[in-house]
């Protein structure tokens, strides 16, 4: 006990101002020191790297569903006019029917069926007005208006995309119906996810 | 001191062994998570692709559009049908996966949905090539095409078949329907027009169904593809769903008719058109309406010139 006693004293006092471990112990807690530093440099280091991969997926990721919902938009708009809620009388191909697109305005059972964020149709008369100036159509005002509204979601991002149609309607005149057709324009909005405005 | 080192060096030892077991447990775990992750990611972005190859197949004016799409490696299609949910259309989904390893196929991708298509095929369906046809379907006006998916794995032998659907499917060149004599010797689904025959698929024309697995479903028009390829449950979920787009379809027709009545046009199948407007509990009361549609359509064709609804 006293010749522990005096190596320790000894030692205490030879290791004094490196704060006071013995020499033996200081060797192995350096050791694990280390190797705790490493383990958490390399855990460090591999999750930033993984935190750089998954930012990098999660980027592609949006726009690979951008692209895709774009692609979706463009081969849905060019069909649009063909499809039943659309089409004219008569079967005429890449032609709507005024008469039946004022009936979907503000339709809400249609917003979740067509893969757009927004589905407007610009009449003729509304070609070069600005948006404030175009005339929205309703029951009341149609066939006197510019902008058939069928639904927007009203999404912070949208590309939109148009594909010119001819818009028909029914008129009468010197005791005969018949058909009227005018150039109009059928827009197609795709929401853009992730992408900043 | 010399055991004491002997200690040191053990510990150094367990301890890297053990770090470096939990760090390459971590490091695979992460890559098997990361490549699953990355291979479910590619399957849900091919079933969304392969919904936009549908639009194209709109018919507009034809009577039917047919292509084929390929795969690089023997893929599988799974196919639901809901008609309850996204009212009041209701909506289907796509998942994809492929084989990887040997036959193994990897865990199928996400569900991608569809809700302005009608696609008529069974719950799984596997092949390197999808044959893909559409029909237009009149109720009495177009209400939707129908989609019809088959895959090149399927091989349909039909027997005893009209002349008119004869044409109709041989018109659209599918590799796998056939149409076999009594001496062609044809190996796959049998689908029988002659109730004589044992087939896996009967048509029953004169009453309206086509009998598979078991089940009866009813048909009229273009909806005979429906019955025939695609499994009872996928049908009858499509039925209500069709059922519903007349439905929304009907109300803007009667719109319609407001419209034109303030152009001299005063069509006379209002009353008839919002009776038929309603709900079915399946494909059997679809065509119980059979003869109010043929009413409606009638008076259509009846309607002065240029005032025709549809």
């Amino acid at each position: 006990m006293i010749l522990k006693k005096g190596r320790l004293k000894i030692q205490v006092h030879k290791n004094f101002r490196k704060f006071l471990v013995p020499e033996f112990l200081k060797k192995g807690q350096l050791k694990i020191q280390e190797m705790a530093f490493m383990l958490v440099a390399v855990f460090l280091f591999f999750i930033l790297v993984g935190m750089f991969v998954l930012t990098l997926m999660y980027m592609n990721i949006h726009e690979d569903a951008t692209r895709i919902a774009e692609e979706r938009t463009l081969s849905s708009v060019t069909n649009l006019a063909d499809s039943p809620e659309f089409s004219c009388v008569a079967s005429k191909t890449n032609c709507v029917d005024g008469d039946k697109l004022i009936s979907l305005v503000g339709r809400k059972s249609y917003e979740n069926f067509w893969p757009f964020s927004s589905l407007k149709v610009i009449t003729f008369r509304g070609f070069g007005k600005s948006e404030n100036e175009l005339v929205e159509c309703n029951f009341a005002n149609y066939p006197d208006c510019d902008l058939f509204i069928v639904y927007d979601k009203n999404v912070d991002n949208e590309r939109a995309i148009s594909s010119f149609i001819a818009l028909c309607r029914k008129e009468y005149e010197n005791g005969y119906t018949f058909d009227k057709c005018e150039l109009a324009k059928l827009i197609g909005g795709t929401e853009l996810k992730g992408v900043e405005g | 001191m010399k055991k004491k080192k002997a200690i040191a060096m053990s510990f150094n030892w367990i301890f890297a062994i053990i770090t470096g077991v939990f760090i390459l447990f971590l490091a695979i775990y992460g890559a098997s998570k990361f490549i699953q992750t990355s291979e479910k990611t590619i399957y849900t972005e091919t079933a969304a692709s392969l919904i936009s190859l549908f639009d194209p197949l709109e018919t507009g004016l034809a009577s039917g559009k047919a292509y084929e799409i390929g795969f690089k490696k023997q893929s599988k299609f799974y196919f639901t049908c809901d008609y309850l949910s996204n009212q009041p259309f209701g909506k289907q989904t796509i998942a994809f996966s492929e084989q990887t390893f040997g036959e193994e196929y990897g865990e199928k991708g996400g569900g991608v949905s569809i809700k302005n298509k009608y696609v008529f095929t069974n719950e799984i369906i596997e092949g390197k090539k999808l044959y893909v046809f559409t029909k237009p379907f009149f109720m009495p006006f177009k209400i939707t095409d129908i989609v019809i998916v088959l895959p090149d794995s399927d091989t349909y032998c039909f027997y005893d078949s009209p002349e008119e659907i004869k044409e109709n499917l041989e018109g659209l060149n599918l590799e796998t329907i056939h149409f076999p004599n009594e001496s062609e010797r044809c190996e796959g689904i049998n689908v029988c027009f002659d109730i004589g025959r044992e087939c896996d698929i009967k048509v029953f024309e004169e009453e309206g169904y086509v009998q598979k697995q078991g089940t009866r479903v009813f048909y009229i028009g273009d909806l005979i593809y429906g019955a025939i390829f695609s499994s009872p449950d996928i049908y009858e979920c499509n039925i209500k769903r069709i059922k519903n787009k007349f439905n929304e379809l009907g109300k803007i027709y009667l719109d319609k008719i407001k419209i034109i009545e303030r152009k001299e046009c005063g069509a006379q199948l209002g009353p008839k058109l919002a009776s038929v407007i309603g709900e079915i509990e399946n494909s059997r009361d679809l065509i119980m309406l059979y003869e109010k549609i043929e009413d409606i359509d009638s008076i259509n064709r009846r309607a002065k010139s240029g005032c025709s609804l549809y």
